[in-house]
């Protein structure tokens, strides 16, 4: 057992998670998304990415460009957040909604293919 | 006009083709024109009014043509339209003539050739990997070629034959042949090959006729006096010949075959050895043949048997030659006039013989005394030449112990000198080191690879092939051999892949121990299974996998951890 490898595989596997809890939900009610939840995933996925630098491996470049994929999506979709956030008054209107959700949703792909990726390397290396 | 290339050749048959169908065109073209612009017309009101010369090419040109728009600009007069009658049937007639010109010049057969060569010449003008010529595409030179194929080599053929320059385009190579019917003995078909490009690395002289391959090869040396060249030769005058061209490499089948006959009698087990190395399918690493040393007879004194008896001399044996033009022979035992046959070999004293070499130029020959020595005495040790390589079938079906295929063993010891030179030389120095030195590395391959055929690669360790020890090795962080060669998966254990030699500094260091240090620029040649090819070079070229052989752990990644992992230490060391 090597702790970069527990830290690193918690972290990205805790990332998919709160993205998925954050998407899970009808897409048109505000109500079934918290954006506190948004911006947890941001900073772990941030935390993930932060993680992956200096790995000069194939396998740790693909990591690292999934992991930026997610940042970029995320981001954008709590840009959209906030410019929305006084549409109605529980949040941001159906239209800026559905958009947020698709935006995290596309994170939650390339969340999900980093994991895909960790999961195969480990079983590759067999150490 | 000695530089005429064939761009040239493709032109100017072209021109001398075309040049009186396009004369003939512009004539009619003129008359035609010229016509129709002087004749007047009628404009839609009913003013005379000429077709200017714009619009006369443009009616000439659909006319002509037979696309036929009709009167443009407007109707035309009776006078015009006589005029236009004319200009169909010339217009006409002339494009006939001109289109079956062009017919027959892409049917007619130089012009095929010239174009050929220059599409050839052009190819191989923009090869740009190292690629080796080929002159002769028999038996021999298409072994060879898929010999090269298999390593991913290419190789340029030229042979005077078109069938087999047909064959060769039928054949699905890894990498493109490209292919020429011609004389290889003409300077200019070898420049097209490239014998005088710096990646062509050598060229290879295989056809039938030994008097051509001199020919071919005085050639060669004349137009580019560096270039390797090795030469299929088995007559004495040629060879003599041959060798004062200077870097050239004479392949004897026979002489080759007799040579390793030699070392199946005396060193068995190194036979076997680099009858694997070698691939051939039929033997087993570590089941060496046994060829007895009793009485043996050789029936057909020509190139093989000569060579055959030379060698069975030099082993202290006496043979029984069975021919029926030689005579006076020093050292054979006995000399028997007359064809091999029944009564024959009984003369020869067949039933106490321990082996017969059959080395006549004829398969049908070989083949009937084989059988022929089997009813006799089924248990001799039969050596049999085959001549060609379709008979293959009829050579398996007849059981005898060694055959002798000409074209397999050139190709084969070819190969060996083109790719992997450093194998011979190994080879060599078992010979010297005897048979027990021979046996441990047989063994300690076998203990490696088990049942598997071995395979024979070479690293070089430079960027490209060993990113990672190159690495390594430039941070003054040593590597010893036996650290590469770990298991990924089990430190404990190794790679299956035995390395044979490391050449540094132009000398070759046999067998090296797992403790040698690696440097920069060393040629490993190494001998094992296809698996262990990879996962080795996966090892060479992954820094963090190299690191965990020789650390036997894991190190951090990102910049994080290693920070934490440095921090970490110093902590440790000043507690």
């Amino acid at each position: 057992m090597n702790l970069e490898r527990v830290v690193f595989g918690f972290v990205t596997i805790l990332a998919l998670a709160i993205t998925y809890a954050f998407v899970m939900g009808n897409i048109e009610f505000a109500s079934h998304h918290n954006v506190w939840m948004l911006t947890i995933a941001i900073l772990i996925n941030l935390v993930a990415t932060g993680l992956k630098l200096g790995d000069r491996s194939q396998v740790g470049a693909l990591l690292l460009a999934s992991s930026l994929v997610v940042d970029v999506l995320l981001i954008a979709a709590r840009v959209v957040w906030i410019i929305a956030e006084n549409e109605t008054d529980t949040g941001p209107g159906t239209q800026s909604l559905v958009n947020i959700i698709s935006l995290s949703g596309g994170a939650l792909v390339a969340s999900f293919v980093t994991v895909v990726i960790l999961v195969g390397d480990t079983l590759i290396s067999r150490r | 006009m000695a530089t005429t290339s064939e761009l040239d050749r493709v032109s100017m048959i072209v021109l001398r083709y075309m040049r009186g169908p396009i004369f003939v065109l512009i004539f009619v073209y003129a008359v035609g024109i010229t016509g129709m612009a002087l004749i007047p017309g009628v404009d839609a009101e009913g003013n005379p009014v000429n077709m200017s010369l714009f619009h006369a090419f443009y009616f000439f040109t659909y006319t002509a043509t037979t696309t036929g728009f009709g009167e443009i600009p407007s109707q035309f007069s009776d006078a015009q339209r006589l005029w236009a009658i004319l200009c169909i049937y010339m217009g006409v007639v002339a494009w006939l003539y001109a289109i079956g010109s062009i017919f027959r010049l892409v049917q007619n057969p130089h012009f095929l050739l010239a174009l050929n060569e220059h599409r050839f010449a052009r190819t191989v003008r923009g090869l740009r990997q190292p690629f080796y010529i080929v002159c002769g595409f028999g038996d021999t030179g298409s072994l060879l070629a898929r010999g090269l194929s298999d390593n991913w080599l290419r190789g340029v053929i030229i042979d005077i034959d078109p069938e087999r320059i047909k064959a060769l385009a039928l054949r699905d190579y890894n990498l493109s042949m490209p292919g020429l019917c011609a004389d290889p003995t003409v300077p200019r078909h070898l420049i097209d090959a490239g014998i005088r490009m710096p990646d062509c690395k050598a060229l290879v002289i295989l056809t039938v006729d030994e008097e051509i391959n001199t020919r071919i090869s005085t050639m060669a040396r004349l137009l580019n006096p560096e270039i390797r060249i090795l030469c299929r030769s088995s007559s004495r005058r040629h060879i003599e010949q041959l060798k004062s061209l200077g870097n050239i490499t004479i392949i004897n089948p026979f002489e080759i075959f007799a040579q390793l006959l030699s070392m199946a009698i005396t060193a068995p087990r190194l036979h076997n050895f680099n009858a694997c190395l070698v691939r051939n399918p039929d033997a087993r690493l570590g089941e060496p043949i046994s060829v007895p040393t009793g009485d043996w007879i050789i029936c057909g004194y020509g190139r093989m048997g000569r060579w055959m008896y030379r060698h069975f001399v030099q082993n202290g044996i006496k043979p029984v030659i069975i021919d029926p033009k030689v005579e006076g022979i020093e050292g054979a035992a006995r000399i028997i006039n007359g064809h091999a046959d029944r009564d024959s070999l009984q003369a020869a004293g067949i039933d106490h013989a321990a082996g017969v070499v059959v080395g006549t130029d004829s398969d049908h020959v070989n083949l009937s005394i084989v059988m022929c020595v089997k009813t006799l005495k089924p248990d001799a040790f039969t050596i049999v030449r085959q001549n060609s390589h379709e008979n293959q079938v009829a050579f398996d079906a007849a059981r005898a112990d060694l055959v002798l295929q000409s074209s397999l063993t050139t190709a084969r010891r070819v190969l060996k000198h083109l790719i992997s030179p450093q194998v011979q030389i190994f080879v060599d120095y078992l010979r010297e080191q005897g048979e027990d030195i021979c046996e441990l590395a047989v063994e300690r391959l076998k203990a490696m690879i088990g049942e598997q055929p071995p395979q024979l690669w070479q690293i070089e360790l430079d960027e490209r092939q060993a990113g990672a020890v190159i690495e390594r090795l430039r941070r003054d962080r040593p590597l010893t051999l036996g650290e590469m060669r770990r298991d990924p998966h089990d430190l404990e254990g190794s790679l299956p892949c035995m390395p044979i030699s490391i050449v540094r500094d132009k000398q070759q260091i046999m067998l090296p121990a797992d403790s040698e240090s690696l440097r920069a620029g060393d040629r490993l040649l190494f001998c094992g299974t296809e698996q262990g090819e990879r996962l080795l070079e996966a090892s060479m070229n992954n820094a963090y996998t190299l690191d965990y052989l020789v650390s036997g752990e894991d190190r951090p990644r990102g910049y994080f951890f290693r920070w934490l992992d440095t921090r970490g230490r110093n902590t440790a060391i000043r507690s």
